[in-house]
């Protein structure tokens, strides 16, 4: 278990470096990045992509997948245009919306549970299904007439400078890196993701575990969505149409295991604070389009060969100054 | 004079010189143009027009953008050029509401925001160069639809969105003109669908509306990436010669249609000379040389003489048809 954590710290280790690394490199390609107010006001760029990292990431530890979670934001995003046009206050239709959101997870859920069928082809269906949903919800014109009460947590900036959708974001990691860390529910998620046969038979109860699970990225789509419609104002079928493969590559980059039962949520909070702060000064440097792609796609890269790299760290370490001797020995 | 005396004249000239009437700037901008997407030739090519007005004008020109049509990505794109404290934006809008409240900020900063191809929400833009005015377009297309199918028949309509206020601008009057100009009475609409300047989306709208609709003539797409992609779906699936797609198009992607006969018609205008009045006039408008008020006259250098029309819209106003005859004369 030791060199299980050791392992896992290190990647979390890595990714700061490469955050301060990211930041120094941002500054050199912009004047205008190293300012407080730029780095807060950049960050509303990933809150939603990283509440749904959230979601994504407890669902990955379970040894599962869920890519709907982005069609599952645009059906909250078009309900809460509803329930804006219907007059709803904003303490009713919000916990609404979640609560939907979280079924529509769930029904991916119990899909995959009780029906045993490959969570990737399950969501690659309701990918589009839910997108669908979205669309015959949002009729094809969308909506933008939100009220401030439903643009508060998207829009608003404490003292104009910090986002509240920011110190949401915040809120929600903290909460589910605790779920994770230290309630019987993360670690039931840890034991399934490691092997599932033997948590049932240890008298997990796997399927209900799951539901729970891709409903809780149910919900934080939800939430995604109430931030969405604030910071665009603007609610449509295709509202984050094609942002899961930057969720994805959040997660995976932030040291979570594709096959499930490791990684931390503290990872993934890094890994997005990482992609932010290259994306945020590629963007001020106007670095082109496919550019942005292409480095993205190295991080992902790198996100799938972590266990290469540690392996390969691990290894160097043990050598050590007495090392060299004993692995000539062998 | 004594060394006190200069010192004191040369410094009373330095202050004067700074803290004197403030001369109206009317050069070395920082304009800034973001298009839907970057990479697609039309919109390159509007960047190169903006490139070279702002080289003429003496200003600097930053073209920048995401690789696919995002509305997200742009909203951070505009972000990331507020941050830059440009003089001026020039950008095509995904959609005409998302990007409303930065650039309504950027406005509130003192820039000057110019929309081109693509609109944004009135108020939170200076000004609109529109290629075309919407009835121009609507009825160069139908002109197009007409060399297609004179005996005329069943139209569809395939647009990139219903927030693309220019797209669904031109469905509307097209409908007018079918309806009451008896030159385009001879067609009958049967339906409108959007493919959000996807080439796939827009191949397989173009399948489905031939199935759907079995007497269809015309598909006319206000898309150029819809018009090429339609003209493709009808060769492979064989309707070459009996359903025709026509709208707008760069001649780069429909030159071999042409040639091969299966289409007779398309349109567009010249995006390069779009992108080089967008800067101009934004220019113009820094320089407080161009007044935004309807009927101002004002040249625009290569682009010539143009009106401002209502509310800040100016229109471009020189449509292209190009046929098998005319394509290869385009240059672009």
């Amino acid at each position: 278990m030791k060199g299980l954590g050791s392992r896992i710290f290190g990647w979390e280790f890595a990714l700061v470096l490469l955050i301060a690394l990211a930041a120094a490199w941002s500054t050199y390609l912009s004047p205008y990045y190293l300012t407080v107010e730029q780095i807060l006001y950049s960050t509303r760029h990933f809150v939603f992509p990283g509440l749904l990292a959230l979601g994504l990431a407890v669902v990955v530890i379970l040894g599962e997948i869920d890519i709907s979670l982005a069609s599952i934001l645009a059906v909250g995003a078009v309900l809460l245009a509803k329930a804006s046009a219907f007059g709803l206050p904003i303490v009713v239709a919000a916990p609404f919306v979640v609560c939907v959101c979280a079924c529509l997870g769930g029904l991916n859920g119990a899909l995959v549970a009780r029906l045993g069928l490959p969570s990737l082809a399950v969501t690659v269906g309701t990918m589009g299904a839910y997108r669908g949903l979205a669309f015959i919800i949002g009729s094809e014109t969308g909506y933008t007439d939100f009220d401030a009460s439903y643009a508060y947590v998207g829009a608003t900036r404490l003292g104009g400078l910090v986002p509240v959708s920011f110190l949401v974001f915040l809120a929600l990691a903290l909460a589910v890196g605790f779920l994770m860390e230290r309630t019987v529910f993360g670690r039931r998620c840890y034991s399934v993701g490691n092997n599932k046969e033997a948590a049932w038979i240890a008298g997990v109860d796997v399927a209900r575990l799951k539901i729970e699970a891709f409903a809780l990225g149910g919900a934080l789509a939800g939430l995604a969505a109430l931030v969405w419609v604030g910071q665009y104002g603007s609610a449509r079928g295709d509202n984050a149409d094609g942002s899961i493969l930057f969720v994805v590559t959040a997660v995976v980059l932030g040291g979570i295991d594709i096959n499930g039962g490791r990684g931390r949520i503290a990872g993934v909070v890094l890994a997005l604070f990482l992609l932010g702060t290259i994306r945020n000064g590629m963007g001020l440097a106007n670095i082109g389009g496919p550019t942005q792609t292409v480095v993205l796609g190295l991080l992902l890269i790198i996100g799938v060969l972590r266990p290469v790299i540690l392996n390969a760290v691990g290894r160097l370490r043990r050598m050590g100054p007495s090392g060299a001797r004993s692995t000539l020995a062998d | 004079m004594g060394m006190h005396t200069k010192t004191i004249a040369a410094a009373a000239l330095l202050a004067l010189a700074l803290g004197g009437p403030a001369l109206a700037k009317d050069s070395g901008f920082k304009l800034m143009m973001t298009p839907k997407w970057t990479g697609f030739p039309y919109f390159e090519a509007a960047g190169r027009g903006g490139k070279d007005a702002a080289a003429e004008l003496g200003d600097t020109f930053v073209y920048a953008g995401a690789d696919h049509a995002d509305v997200s990505l742009q909203v951070e794109t505009l972000e990331n050029f507020l941050t830059q404290k440009p003089d001026g934006i020039m950008l095509a809008a995904i959609d005409l509401n998302a990007v409303a409240p930065v650039l309504k900020q950027a406005r509130a900063a003192g820039v000057v925001v110019t929309t081109f191809d693509a609109d944004a929400a009135t108020e939170a833009r200076d000004m609109f160069v529109n290629q075309l005015s919407y009835k121009q377009a609507a009825q160069t297309m139908l002109d197009c639809a007409l060399l297609d199918a004179p005996e005329g028949g069943e139209v569809a309509f395939v647009a990139a969105s219903p927030t693309a206020p220019n797209h669904t601008a031109h469905i509307k009057y097209m409908k007018e003109f079918i309806a009451n100009d008896p030159k385009y009475k001879v067609f009958t609409v049967v339906d409108t669908q959007y493919a959000n300047d996807d080439d796939a989306k827009s191949y397989d709208v173009a399948i489905n509306l031939m199935q759907a609709h079995p007497n269809l003539k015309v598909i006319i797409s206000s898309s150029a990436v819809s018009a090429p992609a339609a003209a493709r779906a009808i060769k492979s699936s064989g309707h070459a010669g009996k359903v025709f797609s026509t709208g707008f198009a760069l001649p780069s992607a429909i030159k071999d249609y042409l040639m091969d006969g299966s289409e007779k018609a398309f349109a567009l205008w010249n995006p390069y000379e779009l992108g080089y009045l967008a800067a101009y006039v934004t220019h113009l408008k820094l320089a407080g040389k161009l007044d935004i008020k309807p009927g101002v006259t004002f040249t625009a250098g290569k682009a010539g003489s143009s009106t401002v029309g209502e509310q800040g819209e100016i229109v471009y106003g020189k449509p292209l048809i190009f046929t098998k005859e005319t394509v290869d004369k385009a240059g672009f």
